[in-house]
Protein backbone atom coordinates (compact mmCIF):
# COMPACT_ATOMS: atom_id res chain seq x y z
CA UNK A 1 0.00 0.00 0.00
CA UNK A 2 1.51 3.34 -1.05
CA UNK A 3 1.68 6.00 1.67
CA UNK A 4 2.31 9.03 0.66
CA UNK A 5 3.14 10.68 3.89
CA UNK A 6 5.70 7.96 5.14
CA UNK A 7 7.13 8.02 1.10
CA UNK A 8 7.49 11.77 1.51
CA UNK A 9 9.26 11.69 5.11
CA UNK A 10 11.83 8.74 3.94
CA UNK A 11 12.39 11.61 0.98
CA UNK A 12 13.29 14.20 3.29
CA UNK A 13 15.59 11.96 5.41
CA UNK A 14 17.30 10.68 2.38
CA UNK A 15 18.14 14.18 1.63
CA UNK A 16 18.83 15.23 5.15
CA UNK A 17 21.48 12.31 5.44
CA UNK A 18 23.58 14.31 2.93
CA UNK A 19 23.78 16.44 5.21
CA UNK A 20 24.26 19.56 3.13
CA UNK A 21 20.59 20.74 3.70
CA UNK A 22 19.57 22.90 6.47
CA UNK A 23 16.22 22.28 8.28
CA UNK A 24 14.72 25.19 6.51
CA UNK A 25 16.32 24.28 2.98
CA UNK A 26 14.36 20.77 3.90
CA UNK A 27 11.00 22.28 4.41
CA UNK A 28 11.03 24.33 1.67
CA UNK A 29 12.30 21.29 -0.83
CA UNK A 30 9.40 19.86 0.78
CA UNK A 31 6.76 22.49 0.38
CA UNK A 32 7.55 21.93 -3.54
CA UNK A 33 6.82 18.53 -3.12
CA UNK A 34 3.74 18.68 -2.16
CA UNK A 35 2.58 21.37 -4.32
CA UNK A 36 4.23 19.14 -7.43
CA UNK A 37 2.33 16.49 -6.27
CA UNK A 38 -0.82 18.32 -5.66
CA UNK A 39 -0.88 19.68 -9.15
CA UNK A 40 -0.62 16.32 -10.93
CA UNK A 41 -3.05 14.84 -8.90
CA UNK A 42 -5.84 17.56 -9.80
CA UNK A 43 -4.69 16.29 -13.48
CA UNK A 44 -5.93 12.72 -12.20
CA UNK A 45 -2.43 11.06 -11.56
CA UNK A 46 -2.61 8.41 -8.81
CA UNK A 47 -0.27 9.80 -5.46
CA UNK A 48 1.99 7.37 -6.25
CA UNK A 49 2.87 8.37 -9.74
CA UNK A 50 2.46 12.21 -8.88
CA UNK A 51 5.42 11.35 -6.16
CA UNK A 52 7.92 9.72 -8.41
CA UNK A 53 7.07 12.29 -11.29
CA UNK A 54 7.55 15.17 -8.57
CA UNK A 55 10.88 13.58 -7.30
CA UNK A 56 12.15 13.39 -10.80
CA UNK A 57 11.87 16.95 -11.46
CA UNK A 58 13.13 18.09 -8.48
CA UNK A 59 16.29 16.36 -9.70
CA UNK A 60 19.03 14.18 -8.88
CA UNK A 61 19.70 14.53 -5.27
CA UNK A 62 23.05 14.42 -5.26
CA UNK A 63 24.03 17.13 -8.08
CA UNK A 64 21.00 19.06 -5.65
CA UNK A 65 22.84 18.34 -2.11
CA UNK A 66 26.06 19.99 -3.94
CA UNK A 67 24.80 22.68 -5.29
CA UNK A 68 23.09 23.41 -1.67
CA UNK A 69 26.63 22.43 0.09
CA UNK A 70 28.34 25.49 -2.08
CA UNK A 71 26.26 27.94 -0.61
CA UNK A 72 25.21 26.49 2.34
CA UNK A 73 29.24 25.92 3.23
CA UNK A 74 29.37 27.90 6.78
CA UNK A 75 25.62 27.97 7.71
CA UNK A 76 25.54 24.34 8.47
CA UNK A 77 28.52 25.11 11.22
CA UNK A 78 26.13 27.40 13.36
CA UNK A 79 23.10 24.99 13.40
CA UNK A 80 22.52 24.21 16.60
CA UNK A 81 21.28 27.76 18.67
CA UNK A 82 19.34 28.76 15.30
CA UNK A 83 15.66 29.18 15.73
CA UNK A 84 13.46 27.30 14.37
CA UNK A 85 11.31 28.66 11.72
CA UNK A 86 8.18 28.10 12.37
CA UNK A 87 6.24 29.61 15.54
CA UNK A 88 5.00 26.75 16.88
CA UNK A 89 8.11 24.91 17.21
CA UNK A 90 9.64 28.38 18.38
CA UNK A 91 7.74 28.87 21.19
CA UNK A 92 8.25 25.34 22.21
CA UNK A 93 12.17 25.67 22.18
CA UNK A 94 11.48 29.13 24.32
CA UNK A 95 9.87 26.71 27.14
CA UNK A 96 12.42 24.56 27.07
CA UNK A 97 15.07 26.66 27.53
CA UNK A 98 12.84 28.57 30.45
CA UNK A 99 12.74 24.62 31.63
CA UNK A 100 16.19 24.65 32.01
CA UNK A 101 16.87 27.86 33.74
CA UNK A 102 14.18 27.20 35.86
CA UNK A 103 14.78 23.44 36.58
CA UNK A 104 19.05 24.56 37.18
CA UNK A 105 17.83 27.16 39.85
CA UNK A 106 16.15 24.91 41.64
CA UNK A 107 18.03 21.74 41.44
CA UNK A 108 20.83 24.25 42.70
CA UNK A 109 18.74 25.88 45.64
CA UNK A 110 17.32 21.95 46.71
CA UNK A 111 21.11 21.39 47.39
CA UNK A 112 21.60 24.36 49.28
CA UNK A 113 18.33 23.50 51.28
CA UNK A 114 20.05 21.24 53.80
CA UNK A 115 22.74 23.97 54.66
CA UNK A 116 20.06 25.93 56.21
CA UNK A 117 18.81 23.25 58.52
CA UNK A 118 22.48 23.08 59.92
CA UNK A 119 23.63 20.59 57.28
CA UNK A 120 26.19 22.46 55.40
CA UNK A 121 28.99 20.56 53.53
CA UNK A 122 31.19 20.95 56.75
CA UNK A 123 28.85 19.47 59.27
CA UNK A 124 29.72 16.31 60.73
CA UNK A 125 27.90 13.22 59.08
CA UNK A 126 27.25 15.82 55.80
CA UNK A 127 29.72 13.37 53.31
CA UNK A 128 27.16 10.55 54.39
CA UNK A 129 23.99 12.62 53.26
CA UNK A 130 25.29 13.95 50.02
CA UNK A 131 27.16 10.99 48.81
CA UNK A 132 23.64 8.80 48.91
CA UNK A 133 21.31 11.78 48.10
CA UNK A 134 23.41 13.67 45.77
CA UNK A 135 21.57 12.22 42.32
CA UNK A 136 18.16 13.21 44.32
CA UNK A 137 18.99 16.64 43.79
CA UNK A 138 19.39 16.81 39.97
CA UNK A 139 18.03 13.43 38.16
CA UNK A 140 14.29 14.37 39.09
CA UNK A 141 14.43 17.32 37.55
CA UNK A 142 15.82 15.63 34.46
CA UNK A 143 13.04 13.44 34.57
CA UNK A 144 10.27 16.06 34.45
CA UNK A 145 12.03 18.17 31.63
CA UNK A 146 11.53 15.02 29.24
CA UNK A 147 7.99 14.22 30.96
CA UNK A 148 6.89 17.81 30.03
CA UNK A 149 8.54 17.56 26.79
CA UNK A 150 6.80 14.65 26.20
CA UNK A 151 3.86 15.45 27.65
CA UNK A 152 3.44 12.83 29.89
CA UNK A 153 0.07 11.43 31.11
CA UNK A 154 -0.44 11.80 34.81
CA UNK A 155 -0.27 8.05 35.07
CA UNK A 156 3.40 8.48 34.46
CA UNK A 157 3.85 10.91 36.21
CA UNK A 158 2.82 9.27 39.56
CA UNK A 159 5.07 6.51 39.13
CA UNK A 160 8.03 8.34 37.86
CA UNK A 161 7.46 10.80 41.11
CA UNK A 162 6.92 7.65 43.34
CA UNK A 163 9.62 5.66 42.09
CA UNK A 164 11.73 8.78 43.31
CA UNK A 165 10.15 9.57 46.27
CA UNK A 166 10.15 5.81 47.59
CA UNK A 167 14.31 5.62 46.92
CA UNK A 168 14.52 8.87 48.45
CA UNK A 169 12.66 7.73 51.74
CA UNK A 170 14.29 4.22 51.29
CA UNK A 171 18.05 5.64 51.23
CA UNK A 172 17.50 8.02 54.71
CA UNK A 173 15.88 6.04 56.86
CA UNK A 174 18.21 3.44 56.20
CA UNK A 175 20.90 3.83 59.57
CA UNK A 176 24.14 3.56 58.59
CA UNK A 177 26.39 1.64 60.88
CA UNK A 178 31.30 1.89 60.66
CA UNK A 179 32.81 1.45 57.98
CA UNK A 180 29.65 2.60 56.16
CA UNK A 181 30.56 0.04 53.27
CA UNK A 182 26.81 -0.46 51.86
CA UNK A 183 26.36 3.28 52.44
CA UNK A 184 28.75 4.36 49.98
CA UNK A 185 27.68 1.10 47.63
CA UNK A 186 23.95 2.51 47.48
CA UNK A 187 25.26 6.25 46.66
CA UNK A 188 27.22 4.82 44.04
CA UNK A 189 24.36 2.48 42.99
CA UNK A 190 21.02 4.49 43.17
CA UNK A 191 22.70 7.30 40.76
CA UNK A 192 22.96 4.88 37.57
CA UNK A 193 19.21 3.04 38.74
CA UNK A 194 18.08 6.55 38.74
CA UNK A 195 19.04 7.24 35.70
CA UNK A 196 17.80 4.16 33.72
CA UNK A 197 14.62 5.72 35.48
CA UNK A 198 15.43 8.99 33.62
CA UNK A 199 15.51 7.01 30.49
CA UNK A 200 12.08 5.81 31.21
CA UNK A 201 11.21 9.37 30.85
CA UNK A 202 13.47 10.03 27.92
CA UNK A 203 11.65 7.34 25.88
CA UNK A 204 8.16 7.86 26.84
CA UNK A 205 5.30 5.34 26.08
CA UNK A 206 7.52 2.71 24.62
CA UNK A 207 10.23 2.15 26.79
CA UNK A 208 10.05 -1.18 26.78
CA UNK A 209 10.83 -1.06 22.90
CA UNK A 210 14.23 -1.72 21.59
CA UNK A 211 14.52 1.10 19.63
CA UNK A 212 13.67 3.65 21.87
CA UNK A 213 15.68 2.06 24.37
CA UNK A 214 18.73 2.49 21.65
CA UNK A 215 17.60 6.27 21.82
CA UNK A 216 18.32 6.62 25.15
CA UNK A 217 21.62 4.85 24.88
CA UNK A 218 22.79 7.43 22.03
CA UNK A 219 21.71 10.04 24.40
CA UNK A 220 23.50 8.95 27.25
CA UNK A 221 26.50 8.84 25.43
CA UNK A 222 26.53 11.96 23.94
CA UNK A 223 24.90 13.79 27.36
CA UNK A 224 28.20 12.65 28.82
CA UNK A 225 30.59 13.94 26.19
CA UNK A 226 28.73 17.44 25.93
CA UNK A 227 28.91 17.16 29.91
CA UNK A 228 31.92 16.98 30.04
CA UNK A 229 32.55 19.79 27.64
CA UNK A 230 30.39 22.26 29.51
CA UNK A 231 30.98 21.25 33.06
CA UNK A 232 34.96 22.39 31.63
CA UNK A 233 33.44 25.34 30.35
CA UNK A 234 31.90 26.29 33.52
CA UNK A 235 35.57 25.40 35.43
CA UNK A 236 37.09 28.11 32.87
CA UNK A 237 34.74 30.57 34.28
CA UNK A 238 34.83 29.93 37.72
CA UNK A 239 38.70 30.00 37.68
CA UNK A 240 38.70 33.57 35.31
CA UNK A 241 36.35 35.01 37.72
CA UNK A 242 38.13 33.90 40.90
CA UNK A 243 41.27 35.13 39.39
CA UNK A 244 40.16 38.79 37.86
CA UNK A 245 38.44 39.44 41.68
CA UNK A 246 41.72 38.58 43.14
CA UNK A 247 43.72 41.28 41.03
CA UNK A 248 41.41 43.97 42.60
CA UNK A 249 41.65 42.65 45.93
CA UNK A 250 38.62 40.79 46.17
CA UNK A 251 38.35 37.17 47.90
CA UNK A 252 35.40 35.30 46.27
CA UNK A 253 36.50 31.89 47.19
CA UNK A 254 34.06 31.76 49.54
CA UNK A 255 31.11 32.67 47.11
CA UNK A 256 32.25 30.53 44.91
CA UNK A 257 32.37 27.52 46.76
CA UNK A 258 28.67 27.81 48.10
CA UNK A 259 27.05 29.06 44.91
CA UNK A 260 28.82 29.15 41.67
CA UNK A 261 29.92 25.79 42.13
CA UNK A 262 26.60 24.17 42.90
CA UNK A 263 24.72 26.20 40.31
CA UNK A 264 27.23 25.50 37.96
CA UNK A 265 26.80 21.36 38.04
CA UNK A 266 23.20 22.33 37.72
CA UNK A 267 23.16 24.37 35.05
CA UNK A 268 25.56 22.07 33.65
CA UNK A 269 23.65 19.20 33.61
CA UNK A 270 20.22 20.58 32.53
CA UNK A 271 21.69 22.54 29.55
CA UNK A 272 23.30 19.46 28.49
CA UNK A 273 20.18 17.44 28.75
CA UNK A 274 18.69 20.27 26.45
CA UNK A 275 21.41 20.46 24.03
CA UNK A 276 21.46 16.94 23.43
CA UNK A 277 17.92 16.66 22.87
CA UNK A 278 17.79 19.58 20.48
CA UNK A 279 21.02 18.27 18.50
CA UNK A 280 19.93 14.97 17.72
CA UNK A 281 18.74 15.00 14.24
CA UNK A 282 21.69 18.01 13.23
CA UNK A 283 24.84 17.07 14.26
CA UNK A 284 26.77 13.91 13.57
CA UNK A 285 26.75 11.60 17.37
CA UNK A 286 29.91 11.69 18.71
CA UNK A 287 30.14 8.68 20.85
CA UNK A 288 30.34 6.20 18.49
CA UNK A 289 33.31 8.24 16.69
CA UNK A 290 34.96 8.13 19.59
CA UNK A 291 34.43 4.11 20.22
CA UNK A 292 35.50 3.25 16.40
CA UNK A 293 38.65 4.92 17.46
CA UNK A 294 39.32 3.43 20.70
CA UNK A 295 37.70 -0.06 19.51
CA UNK A 296 41.22 -0.94 18.09
CA UNK A 297 43.51 0.38 20.71
CA UNK A 298 42.03 -1.43 23.41
CA UNK A 299 41.84 -4.82 21.58
CA UNK A 300 45.48 -4.88 20.66
CA UNK A 301 46.19 -3.39 24.63
CA UNK A 302 44.07 -6.41 26.31
CA UNK A 303 45.30 -8.98 23.35
CA UNK A 304 49.24 -7.88 24.66
CA UNK A 305 47.96 -7.89 28.26
CA UNK A 306 46.53 -11.65 27.49
CA UNK A 307 49.51 -12.84 26.22
CA UNK A 308 52.14 -11.62 28.76
CA UNK A 309 49.49 -12.82 31.45
CA UNK A 310 49.35 -16.69 30.19
CA UNK A 311 53.73 -16.35 28.93
CA UNK A 312 54.35 -15.37 32.64
CA UNK A 313 51.91 -17.21 34.25
CA UNK A 314 51.03 -14.24 36.59
CA UNK A 315 47.49 -15.41 38.02
CA UNK A 316 45.57 -11.69 38.53
CA UNK A 317 45.45 -10.07 41.25
CA UNK A 318 43.09 -10.83 44.10
CA UNK A 319 42.54 -8.04 46.01
CA UNK A 320 39.08 -6.11 45.30
CA UNK A 321 40.40 -3.31 43.69
CA UNK A 322 41.60 -5.45 41.13
CA UNK A 323 38.43 -7.02 40.82
CA UNK A 324 36.75 -3.60 40.16
CA UNK A 325 39.54 -2.74 37.35
CA UNK A 326 37.93 -5.87 35.97
CA UNK A 327 34.73 -4.73 35.98
CA UNK A 328 35.35 -1.56 34.67
CA UNK A 329 37.17 -3.07 31.86
CA UNK A 330 33.90 -5.24 30.90
CA UNK A 331 32.20 -2.15 31.40
CA UNK A 332 34.33 -0.19 29.00
CA UNK A 333 34.25 -3.18 26.27
CA UNK A 334 30.32 -3.04 26.43
CA UNK A 335 30.42 0.96 25.99
CA UNK A 336 32.79 0.32 23.09
CA UNK A 337 30.87 -2.09 21.56
CA UNK A 338 27.26 -0.93 22.00
CA UNK A 339 28.35 2.73 20.52
CA UNK A 340 29.68 1.34 17.40
CA UNK A 341 26.46 -0.37 17.09
CA UNK A 342 24.23 2.18 18.14
CA UNK A 343 25.77 3.88 14.85
CA UNK A 344 25.63 1.14 12.69
CA UNK A 345 22.85 0.61 10.19
CA UNK A 346 20.55 -2.44 10.80
CA UNK A 347 20.60 -3.78 7.09
CA UNK A 348 24.31 -3.31 6.06
CA UNK A 349 26.49 -5.88 6.04
CA UNK A 350 28.81 -7.15 8.30
CA UNK A 351 31.83 -4.77 8.65
CA UNK A 352 35.21 -4.28 10.06
CA UNK A 353 34.28 -3.22 13.18
CA UNK A 354 32.03 -5.99 13.89
CA UNK A 355 34.52 -8.84 13.56
CA UNK A 356 36.87 -6.46 15.69
CA UNK A 357 33.84 -5.98 18.90
CA UNK A 358 33.60 -9.56 18.40
CA UNK A 359 37.29 -10.19 19.07
CA UNK A 360 37.32 -7.47 21.66
CA UNK A 361 34.63 -9.40 23.79
CA UNK A 362 36.13 -12.70 23.00
CA UNK A 363 39.79 -11.17 24.69
CA UNK A 364 37.66 -9.47 27.53
CA UNK A 365 35.74 -12.67 28.15
CA UNK A 366 39.14 -14.79 28.15
CA UNK A 367 40.59 -12.50 30.70
CA UNK A 368 38.12 -11.81 32.67
CA UNK A 369 37.43 -15.85 33.36
CA UNK A 370 41.54 -15.84 33.92
CA UNK A 371 40.52 -13.32 36.85
CA UNK A 372 36.86 -14.02 38.07
CA UNK A 373 38.10 -18.00 38.79
CA UNK A 374 40.75 -16.25 41.11
CA UNK A 375 38.90 -14.28 42.68
CA UNK A 376 35.94 -16.58 43.52
CA UNK A 377 38.61 -19.18 45.05
CA UNK A 378 40.21 -16.39 47.08
CA UNK A 379 36.77 -14.60 48.23
CA UNK A 380 35.88 -18.25 49.62
CA UNK A 381 39.00 -18.12 51.72
CA UNK A 382 38.81 -14.30 53.30
CA UNK A 383 35.46 -14.06 53.41
CA UNK A 384 32.68 -12.19 52.61
CA UNK A 385 32.47 -8.10 52.58
CA UNK A 386 29.47 -5.91 50.78
CA UNK A 387 32.31 -4.47 48.48
CA UNK A 388 33.41 -7.13 47.25
CA UNK A 389 29.92 -9.00 46.84
CA UNK A 390 29.00 -5.55 44.88
CA UNK A 391 32.14 -6.01 42.65
CA UNK A 392 31.75 -9.67 42.35
CA UNK A 393 27.98 -9.20 41.02
CA UNK A 394 29.04 -6.47 38.88
CA UNK A 395 31.53 -8.77 37.29
CA UNK A 396 28.74 -11.11 36.56
CA UNK A 397 26.64 -9.19 35.11
CA UNK A 398 28.39 -7.75 32.71
CA UNK A 399 29.76 -10.87 31.99
CA UNK A 400 26.30 -12.18 31.37
CA UNK A 401 25.77 -9.14 29.01
CA UNK A 402 28.94 -9.45 26.75
CA UNK A 403 28.77 -13.23 26.50
CA UNK A 404 25.19 -12.87 25.42
CA UNK A 405 26.81 -10.80 22.52
CA UNK A 406 29.42 -12.74 22.31
CA UNK A 407 26.91 -15.78 21.11
CA UNK A 408 24.51 -13.48 19.23
CA UNK A 409 27.28 -11.90 16.82
CA UNK A 410 28.75 -15.45 16.04
CA UNK A 411 25.13 -15.98 15.12
CA UNK A 412 25.06 -13.11 13.52
CA UNK A 413 28.12 -14.16 11.24
CA UNK A 414 26.94 -16.79 10.54
CA UNK A 415 23.68 -15.70 8.89
CA UNK A 416 21.79 -17.53 11.70
CA UNK A 417 20.19 -14.19 12.49
CA UNK A 418 19.49 -10.70 12.01
CA UNK A 419 21.08 -7.92 13.13
CA UNK A 420 18.19 -6.35 15.21
CA UNK A 421 18.63 -9.37 17.53
CA UNK A 422 21.99 -8.30 18.97
CA UNK A 423 20.40 -4.47 19.73
CA UNK A 424 16.99 -6.32 21.51
CA UNK A 425 19.20 -8.57 23.66
CA UNK A 426 21.29 -5.43 25.08
CA UNK A 427 18.18 -3.41 25.26
CA UNK A 428 16.52 -6.15 26.96
CA UNK A 429 19.18 -7.12 28.99
CA UNK A 430 18.89 -3.42 30.90
CA UNK A 431 16.26 -4.97 32.76
CA UNK A 432 19.24 -6.68 34.30
CA UNK A 433 20.99 -4.07 34.92
CA UNK A 434 18.40 -2.24 36.74
CA UNK A 435 17.46 -5.09 38.99
CA UNK A 436 21.39 -5.28 40.06
CA UNK A 437 21.48 -1.54 40.34
CA UNK A 438 18.34 -1.56 42.46
CA UNK A 439 19.50 -4.11 44.37
CA UNK A 440 22.38 -3.24 45.70
CA UNK A 441 21.19 0.53 46.72
CA UNK A 442 18.42 -0.94 48.82
CA UNK A 443 18.73 -4.60 49.63
CA UNK A 444 22.45 -4.35 50.10
CA UNK A 445 22.36 -2.18 53.37
CA UNK A 446 19.52 -4.86 54.71
CA UNK A 447 21.42 -8.19 54.31
CA UNK A 448 24.85 -6.95 55.53
CA UNK A 449 23.36 -5.27 58.48
CA UNK A 450 23.76 -1.64 57.17
CA UNK A 451 27.51 -1.66 57.54
CA UNK B 1 13.44 22.53 -26.57
CA UNK B 2 17.24 21.39 -25.49
CA UNK B 3 18.93 24.35 -23.67
CA UNK B 4 22.45 24.27 -22.97
CA UNK B 5 23.37 23.95 -19.36
CA UNK B 6 25.45 27.31 -19.56
CA UNK B 7 22.79 29.36 -20.90
CA UNK B 8 20.75 28.22 -18.79
CA UNK B 9 22.29 28.88 -15.73
CA UNK B 10 23.13 32.48 -17.02
CA UNK B 11 19.11 33.20 -17.54
CA UNK B 12 18.34 31.98 -14.00
CA UNK B 13 18.72 35.47 -12.76
CA UNK B 14 17.29 37.88 -14.61
CA UNK B 15 14.37 35.38 -15.23
CA UNK B 16 14.08 35.09 -11.35
CA UNK B 17 14.31 38.63 -10.43
CA UNK B 18 12.15 39.69 -13.65
CA UNK B 19 9.46 37.47 -12.32
CA UNK B 20 9.59 38.67 -8.55
CA UNK B 21 9.41 41.89 -10.14
CA UNK B 22 6.04 40.93 -10.72
CA UNK B 23 4.84 39.85 -7.16
CA UNK B 24 6.36 38.09 -4.10
CA UNK B 25 6.55 34.43 -4.97
CA UNK B 26 7.55 31.25 -3.54
CA UNK B 27 9.52 28.52 -5.07
CA UNK B 28 7.17 26.18 -7.18
CA UNK B 29 5.14 28.89 -8.33
CA UNK B 30 8.53 30.74 -9.71
CA UNK B 31 9.17 27.44 -12.08
CA UNK B 32 5.89 27.52 -12.90
CA UNK B 33 6.02 30.69 -14.57
CA UNK B 34 9.01 30.16 -16.18
CA UNK B 35 7.59 27.61 -17.92
CA UNK B 36 4.67 29.56 -18.57
CA UNK B 37 6.19 32.39 -20.07
CA UNK B 38 8.82 30.10 -22.09
CA UNK B 39 5.69 28.34 -23.64
CA UNK B 40 7.16 24.92 -21.95
CA UNK B 41 10.11 25.90 -24.00
CA UNK B 42 12.39 26.37 -20.71
CA UNK B 43 12.39 23.00 -17.92
CA UNK B 44 14.25 23.71 -15.38
CA UNK B 45 16.18 20.54 -13.02
CA UNK B 46 13.59 22.20 -10.31
CA UNK B 47 15.96 21.02 -7.06
CA UNK B 48 18.71 23.59 -8.68
CA UNK B 49 16.34 26.60 -8.25
CA UNK B 50 16.87 26.51 -4.73
CA UNK B 51 20.80 26.72 -4.32
CA UNK B 52 20.13 30.10 -6.76
CA UNK B 53 17.59 31.62 -4.92
CA UNK B 54 19.72 30.97 -1.92
CA UNK B 55 22.43 33.08 -3.54
CA UNK B 56 20.57 35.68 -4.56
CA UNK B 57 19.85 36.65 -1.22
CA UNK B 58 23.06 36.40 -0.37
CA UNK B 59 24.31 38.75 -2.50
CA UNK B 60 21.03 41.21 -1.32
CA UNK B 61 19.04 40.54 -4.53
CA UNK B 62 16.32 39.32 -3.07
CA UNK B 63 14.78 38.62 0.64
CA UNK B 64 12.88 35.80 1.67
CA UNK B 65 10.13 35.75 4.67
CA UNK B 66 8.30 32.27 5.93
CA UNK B 67 4.34 32.61 5.21
CA UNK B 68 1.44 30.51 5.39
CA UNK B 69 -0.79 29.50 2.47
CA UNK B 70 -4.63 29.34 2.41
CA UNK B 71 -4.03 25.64 2.54
CA UNK B 72 -2.41 25.98 5.47
CA UNK B 73 1.06 25.09 4.06
CA UNK B 74 3.94 27.10 5.36
CA UNK B 75 5.79 28.68 2.21
CA UNK B 76 9.02 30.59 1.74
CA UNK B 77 8.05 33.81 -0.24
CA UNK B 78 11.08 35.81 -2.24
CA UNK B 79 10.83 39.41 -2.18
CA UNK B 80 12.89 41.77 -4.72
CA UNK B 81 15.13 44.21 -3.21
CA UNK B 82 16.31 47.47 -4.25
CA UNK B 83 19.30 46.02 -5.74
CA UNK B 84 18.00 43.54 -7.67
CA UNK B 85 15.56 45.71 -9.35
CA UNK B 86 19.08 47.50 -10.25
CA UNK B 87 20.83 44.04 -11.02
CA UNK B 88 17.61 43.21 -13.40
CA UNK B 89 17.98 46.76 -15.42
CA UNK B 90 22.03 46.05 -15.85
CA UNK B 91 20.98 42.40 -16.75
CA UNK B 92 18.46 43.54 -19.30
CA UNK B 93 20.77 46.18 -20.83
CA UNK B 94 23.75 43.41 -21.11
CA UNK B 95 21.00 40.80 -22.75
CA UNK B 96 19.46 43.17 -25.61
CA UNK B 97 22.81 43.85 -26.37
CA UNK B 98 23.87 40.39 -26.88
CA UNK B 99 20.28 40.24 -28.75
CA UNK B 100 21.06 42.95 -31.06
CA UNK B 101 24.16 41.81 -31.91
CA UNK B 102 23.35 38.08 -32.12
CA UNK B 103 20.24 39.43 -34.08
CA UNK B 104 22.60 42.16 -36.75
CA UNK B 105 25.37 38.76 -37.46
CA UNK B 106 22.25 36.68 -38.22
CA UNK B 107 20.57 38.69 -40.68
CA UNK B 108 23.71 39.31 -42.48
CA UNK B 109 24.15 35.79 -42.93
CA UNK B 110 21.62 36.04 -45.28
Amino acid sequence: MFDLETQIRSWSDHLRAHGNFTEADLSELESHLRDQIEDLETSGLSAEEAFLIGVKRLGNVDAISHEFAKVNSENLWKHLFVEPVDPQARQQNRRDLGLVVLFALLAGTLIKVPGWFGLGFDAPGADLFYVKNLSLFILPFIAAFFMIRRGAPARAWLAILAIFAGSALLINVYPSFEPHNTTYLSGLHLPLFLWLVVGVTYIGQEWRRCQGRMNFIRFSGEAFIYGVLVFAGVMVLGGFTTMIFQAIHVDVGRFMEDNYIIYGVCFTAMITVYLVEAKRSVVENFAPILARIFTPLFLVTMTVFLVVMVVTGQSPFLEREFLIAFDFMLAMVLGLVLYVISSRDLNQPANLFDYLNLALIAVALLIDAAALSAIVFRLSAFGITPNKMAALGENLVLLGNLAGLAWLYVQYFRKKCAFIKLEQWQTAYFNGYAVWLAFVAFVFPLLFGFK
Amino acid sequence: MNVSKDLIAASATPLILAILKEKDNYGYAIIKRVREMSENELVWTEGMLYPVLHRLEEQRLIESYWDTAETGRKRKYYRILKQGRQELQQQKRQWEMIHAALTKSWNEER
